[in-house]
């Protein structure tokens, strides 16, 4: 009977591996097969070209800048929310009137899809007509080009970008503070402890499991960043705003080297499978250390 | 564990997601311009038929022509072709991402019977094209766009309904008052002379809209010929057999750089878009733009009271001709695996027949395609009245279709855009990304 009933069990997962093998596993697999192709995307031929693509990845000094360019999103992204998601996650914590709006205020740009926040925010930082121009003008300064500087665009990219989804580590780690018992905070006091060492010594390693799903998941939002490039800058001028993600949309449609952008895709799969299971072991270990 | 679960799924999902998602590329814009006719009848339109009984066929076209007018003539022409034959049309507009949805027919071979080849019938659509030359309306195909449709054997690929006929585009009263005749404009050096004198007056000589990087790559793609292949067969012969030297593209460079550094173009030539170009030119300050005629179109939708008009590229030293690009625009050609090759022959006689070719060119606003058809050009009838038959002007493809390996459009939209963010290795980037690319492409045909 509980034989029966196990088999039963496992029956309900078939629906889902199928839709994963589809939908997951088969497009992987297909993309590994055309890195090793010279295939334009549209053609009924194409030719096995070995590990052509991979050598001149390594090569690319495009794919070496939308590298740089993608790890400083994922990084700078990560660092920012959490600092700021935990630090609006404290003040929330804080019984006020009016909290709740202020919640749903902090939260309410992760409800707005990336491409569109990524126009609105090109009306707001454009040259002609953009709100910092408007407001730079209305003070007697100069306006300014701000998305034609890459550096300035991608500093630009990932300030919205974490804006944008800092209300997803806020609540993350709203969830967190709210699962402390108050006991130890109230330990800590008489035992003497500043506001500081009550942090320090009980909010962050009982934090630590949120700030692990926080982490990875921030850091993935980042890393895959696609969306909100495309609507800032198209990851110009020249590709110097580029990510790994939106190089592989370029390379495969736009320079019709579909080849070429498998390649970059599983290297890129690769890549973030890496960092996220370096970032995921060690905060592992600081959640087992903080037990 | 979970979590290193969860996490190489999400990494999984991305890579996928990454390899498959899409994005329009950018091609030179080939999207319609709508003039002002009556659309109230097709022509031949006045005479009642009788229907013709349904054959139980019908034939799926597909058309990247967007523009309000043009897409209601097209369905008029197909409800009357299914009145006429019993054969039926289900005529779709995809969408801006047309020649992404073609890509992906074509790499399932999964295409329809009937598509509009949007200036990419010999160099991407060829061999999955029906060779049209048996048809009668083959040897009508007017002589400027014949090269273009056509490959090297004298196989025809499409039906050119209308044609570009693409120049600079500008406003002639801002050319007016800065003191410049448009058509004393031979050679770079008038352009610059001109440029100087808009400068002058405080407005902008060209006006860019990079963030939409196809004008990028229409400004590479206008100036390079004029430099670089124009009455140069040494270089054309070059380009073509992969031996063309990479360090000639400095004097294209050079001249855009140039260009830069003396301001000319409008200071977010990078980060704006398309139509804030249009509203600029619109709105009078604004002198030049590389975009094809429907560019004019635009402008007068915006403000009808101003004046536009198109000059021919100028020539890069006196002596040498002026020059027209020349390409498809509303062309369409038939599937050779097509189930109903019959039908769709028959569809194609019928979009060539004088009065629809005349009706559909006409709503486009464009020079007809083929030489037994006349079209209304409305407000630009002037300039191909002036500009079509002016034996003085030479008619060049477009310089990426004929002289580059597929694919390198984006390659000049790219750089387009290098050069004018004002990158301090801008040349050296350039002048290598067009070279690895070139070299890349060419050891893959």
């Amino acid at each position: 009977m509980k034989k029966q009933h196990r088999a039963m069990i496992n029956l309900f997962y078939v629906p889902a591996i199928i839709l994963f093998v589809v939908f997951v596993v088969y497009p992987f697999l297909q993309g590994i097969r055309l890195s090793f192709t010279n295939w334009n995307g549209y053609s009924q031929t194409m030719k096995y070209v070995g590990l052509k693509n991979y050598i001149r990845l390594f090569q690319d000094a495009n794919v070496k800048t939308a590298l740089i360019n993608t790890l400083i999103y994922g990084i700078m992204s990560t660092v920012i929310q959490n600092i700021l998601g935990l630090a609006y996650a404290l003040f929330l914590n804080i019984n006020f009137k009016g909290r709740t709006v202020v919640r749903t205020i902090i939260y309410m740009p992760v409800m707005i899809a990336p491409l569109i926040m990524g126009y609105i925010m090109y009306f707001f930082f454009q040259y002609d007509g953009g709100a910092i121009n408007d407001i730079l003008i209305a003070l007697g300064m100069e306006p300014a080009d701000l998305l034609v500087n890459s550096g300035a665009a991608i500093a630009i990219i990932v300030i919205v970008n974490s804006i944008q989804f800092v209300g997803v580590a806020m609540v993350i780690y709203l969830a967190g503070l709210q699962n402390i018992p108050a006991m130890y905070y109230e330990a800590a006091m008489l035992d003497g402890a500043t506001f500081w060492d009550r942090f320090k010594h009980v909010t962050l390693p009982l934090l630590m499991p949120a700030i692990s799903s926080s982490t990875i998941l921030n850091l993935i939002g980042g890393l895959k960043l696609f969306d909100l490039i495309m609507a800032l800058t198209s990851g110009g001028p020249g590709f110097s705003t580029h990510s790994l993600s939106t190089l592989v949309t370029n390379q495969y449609f736009s320079a019709q080297s579909a080849g070429y952008a498998s390649a970059i895709g599983i290297v890129s799969f690769l890549l973030i499978m890496v960092i996220s299971n370096v970032v995921t072991g060690y905060f592992d270990k600081k959640e087992v250390d903080t037990q | 564990m979970m979590k290193k679960l969860a996490a190489i799924a999400f990494a999984g999902v991305m890579a996928v997601s990454m390899i498959g998602c899409s994005q329009a590329p950018a091609e030179p814009n080939t999207d319609s311009t709508e003039n002002g006719t009556d659309s109230s009848s097709v022509a031949g339109g006045g005479e009642q038929k009788e229907a013709a009984s349904s054959t139980g066929v019908t034939l799926e076209f597909l058309y990247n022509l967007n523009g309000e007018a043009v897409s209601d003539a097209i369905q008029e022409v197909c409800r009357q072709f299914t009145e006429e034959t019993g054969i039926g049309v289900e005529a779709v507009m995809p969408g801006s991402n047309f020649s992404d949805i073609m890509k992906t027919r074509m790499a399932s071979n999964q295409l329809p019977d009937v598509w509009t080849t949007h200036g990419w019938a010999v160099a991407r659509y060829a061999e999955y094209l029906e060779p049209l030359n048996d048809f009668s309306f083959a040897s009508h195909i007017a002589p400027s766009i014949e090269g273009q449709i056509t490959d090297e054997n004298g196989v025809l690929y499409t039906l050119p309904i209308d044609m570009d006929l693409t120049g600079i585009i500008y406003n002639a009263n801002v050319l007016e008052e800065a003191g410049v005749n448009a058509d004393d404009i031979q050679t770079w050096t008038d352009f610059e002379d001109a440029c100087d004198k808009v400068k002058a007056i405080g407005k902008t000589p060209i006006q860019m809209g990079g963030k939409d990087s196809y004008t990028l790559g229409n400004m590479m793609d206008y100036v390079a010929p004029t430099l670089i292949t124009n009455e140069n067969e040494a270089n054309q012969n070059a380009l073509l057999d992969g031996s063309f030297d990479w360090d000639n593209w400095n004097i294209v460079v050079d001249k855009i750089n140039q260009w830069n550094q003396n301001n000319y173009f409008n200071v977010d030539a990078v980060t704006a878009d398309f139509m804030t170009g249009i509203s600029a030119l619109a709105s009078e300050q604004a002198a030049f733009m590389f975009t094809s005629a429907s560019g004019i179109t635009e402008t007068y939708v915006q403000n009808p009271d101003t004046e536009m008009g198109f000059i021919p590229m100028p020539a890069r030293e006196d002596g040498l001709q002026r020059s027209l690009m020349t390409g498809e625009h509303f062309a369409v050609g038939m599937s050779n695996t097509t189930k109903y090759p019959e039908e769709a022959k028959m569809f194609l006689e019928f979009l060539a027949r004088e009065d629809i070719c005349a009706f559909l060119a006409t709503k486009c606003g464009m020079p007809s395609g083929l030489d037994n058809v006349t079209s209304d050009t409305g407000r630009l009838a002037p300039f191909y009245d002036k500009y079509a038959n002016d034996a003085a002007i030479l008619n060049i493809p477009y310089f990426d279709r004929k002289y580059l390996p597929s694919g390198m459009w984006n390659d000049l939209c790219i750089t387009g855009g290098t050069i004018l963010s004002g990158q301090a290795d801008a040349k050296t980037t350039v002048v290598n990304q067009m070279r690895t690319s070139y070299e890349e492409k060419k050891a893959q045909e």
